[in-house]
């Protein structure tokens, strides 16, 4: 049995949740924050095997303190491989040895696509956005990709204003249609409130789990689109004591995962 | 003749009005230096292109030097969105920037080709996204999308990129233009090597004998390289491995100045037009914020392994 202490803040959740995600094994792309954060934690409880690389060239970093960007100094010394995009995007991710990818987006949709380019219109925009970035060949190549947003009914949406990267696209079949590899695509999308995972036959995101101290029908409500629910729907796992340890005395001692709450992530 | 100059030179003798350039660098290994001194200079209706651009395209963006970018990616990391790159292009400000989007595969991807000498090159990113849907000035050429000759599959073709010139800040470079870098690689060396010259910035210059010690680490060898300029801290406030950090707390001070044009005019006055070179720049950072802040930026000194090529 695992221990639970409820002294946790909401972006410690959503790590864990990530973590729980990646295998014994897997090559994994981080990019910083969460992401980084989780796939840590898993290195250091269940997944010692897996590797962890950034799209800017270095895979299997050991950074002394959190790194800040994909190419913080942090990453160089100790790392086992340095190269370049060529090599990670390229020769790794293309050539289809990449396991899971994270992501974030300003807006995600029910099929998993994501907008990280601009909010309104293109041509004529309310915000313009960074961009792709190396998030559309991650959606794109990454066998398994889960997705971080803020759960509300503006981040998430039936549809996104400009779909960056590619979920699913238009639903059953489209990944296939446009030539995206087999078996690759979103795998889950997990908000300050929820955990949601993919349909298999409509490729819609349905509830999974809901975080301890809120309820499905308030993720109903939260929902921008008719948000099917799991049949076997629980409560998320909060943190465990280990992942907490793990976190807070060796990844995060300075605690800038608290960063995230400022931004919404409460 | 010498390729030895100073940054001005580089820059006046190498960077031409309407040029497509590549600035190397990934908040690693950033050429600042060259990029204030592009500003400086006023250069005119430049193309700009590198994956995951920062604040250094920000700034010019903000001062009005580029007319085109082709683009990935455009944020001030833990400072979120690029505030000039925003008010280009959601105001005009100071002018609207024609921007051509791809991503952190398919850019590196077009520069490799271009470094090959190959037309274009297939990739598997994109696909099923409105990145397909919009074109700027590259329009019809910025992608072709046929069945494979080979498997009849969908398959993506994104054209060579040759940049008229491109511009990195590197560890350690020969007179002749050798250039050697470690750490994060990002698309620098396919940059360097798409291009049809180099302009190679520098921490230190160093003797033909010391490159031979590590040949491994030339990413340029010198007949790619015009100019060689030795410009210690020209990354900054980006970092160089080895030499010293990011500075965090000037991206702050820079966020902060350009959130309104008026502050990055001031911003532009202070550490651009009023500096005459990066030697003046870091006096300038001195007097400004003081040695010991300077002092910590200085990376800690921990030599690698020592390899032998003997045979």
């Amino acid at each position: 049995m695992h221990r639970h202490p409820d002294d946790y803040i909401k972006p410690e959740l959503m790590a864990c949740c990530g973590s729980r995600e990646i295998k014994d094994g897997d090559i994994v792309i981080v990019g910083t924050g969460f992401p980084t954060m989780a796939a840590n934690i898993a290195k250091y409880t269940h997944a010692p095997n897996a590797t962890l690389m950034q799209e800017s060239g270095v895979i299997d970093a050991r950074p002394r303190r959190p790194a800040l960007s994909v190419g913080d100094p942090c990453l160089n010394p100790g790392a086992a491989m340095i190269g370049g995009l060529v090599d990670i995007m390229g020769m790794f991710l293309q050539a289809g040895w990449v396991d899971v990818g994270f992501l974030s987006g300003s807006q995600v949709d029910k099929f998993g696509n994501i907008n990280t380019t601009v909010i309104g219109d293109y041509n004529k925009p309310k915000s313009r956005l960074p961009g792709s970035g190396g998030a559309n060949p991650i959606g794109s190549l990454a066998k398994k990709v889960l997705i971080i947003a803020l759960h509300n009914k503006k981040r998430l949406a039936e549809h996104v204003d400009f779909i960056t990267t590619p979920g699913y696209i238009d639903g059953p079949g489209s990944r296939e249609k446009w030539g995206l590899p087999d078996n690759t695509g979103p795998h889950v999308i997990i908000t300050n409130k929820a955990v949601m995972r993919f349909d298999k036959d409509t490729k819609e995101a349905y509830l999974a789990t809901y975080h301890p101290d809120t309820s499905v029908d308030e993720i109903i409500s939260l929902t921008p689109w008719e948000l099917r629910v799991a049949d076997d729907v629980h409560e998320t796992e909060p943190p465990r004591e280990e992942e907490l340890k793990v976190l807070r005395e060796i990844l995060d001692p300075l605690r800038m995962i608290r960063i995230y709450e400022s931004r919404g992530y409460v | 003749m010498g390729k030895v100059v100073t940054m001005k030179q580089a820059i006046a003798s190498h960077v031409n009005d309407e040029d497509l350039v590549f600035i190397g660098g990934y908040i690693c290994r950033t050429p600042f230096a060259a990029i204030h001194e592009i500003i400086r200079q006023k250069k005119k209706d430049l193309t700009i292109t590198r994956s995951n651009a920062a604040d250094d395209f920000d700034i010019m963006i903000g001062a009005g030097v580029v007319r085109r970018f082709i683009s990935t990616f455009l944020s001030l990391g833990v400072y979120g969105l690029g505030r000039c790159y925003r008010r280009s292009i959601e105001k005009g400000i100071p002018r609207r920037i024609e921007v051509e989007e791809y991503t952190n595969l398919s850019l590196p991807m077009m520069l490799l080709a271009g470094s090959m000498g190959m037309p274009f090159v297939p990739v598997k990113d994109m696909l099923g996204t409105d990145l397909l849907n919009v074109k700027a000035f590259m329009g019809e050429n910025k992608y072709k999308l046929i069945d494979s000759p080979f498997d009849g599959k969908p398959t993506l073709l994104v054209p060579a990129l040759n940049p008229d010139v491109a511009i990195i800040h590197v560890q350690q470079a020969d007179e002749d233009g050798n250039a050697q870098i470690w750490g994060i690689g990002g698309d620098c060396k396919v940059g360097a090597n798409a291009a049809k010259k180099v302009i190679v910035s520098c921490e230190r210059i160093v003797d033909r004998e010391t490159i031979g010690r590590d040949p491994s680490r030339t990413i340029v060898p010198s007949f790619k390289v015009v100019a060689v300029v030795e410009e210690p801290y020209g990354a900054h406030p980006g970092y160089t491995p080895g030499f010293y950090d990011v500075d965090f707390a000037f991206g702050a001070l820079y966020q902060k100045a350009s959130n309104t044009v008026e502050g990055f005019n001031d911003f532009l006055k202070e550490w651009v037009f009023d500096i005459e070179d990066r030697t003046a720049y870091i006096q300038h950072y001195i007097q400004s914020f003081g040695y010991s802040r300077f002092k910590e930026l200085q990376a800690r000194f921990g030599y690698g392994y020592p390899v032998s090529y003997e045979y």
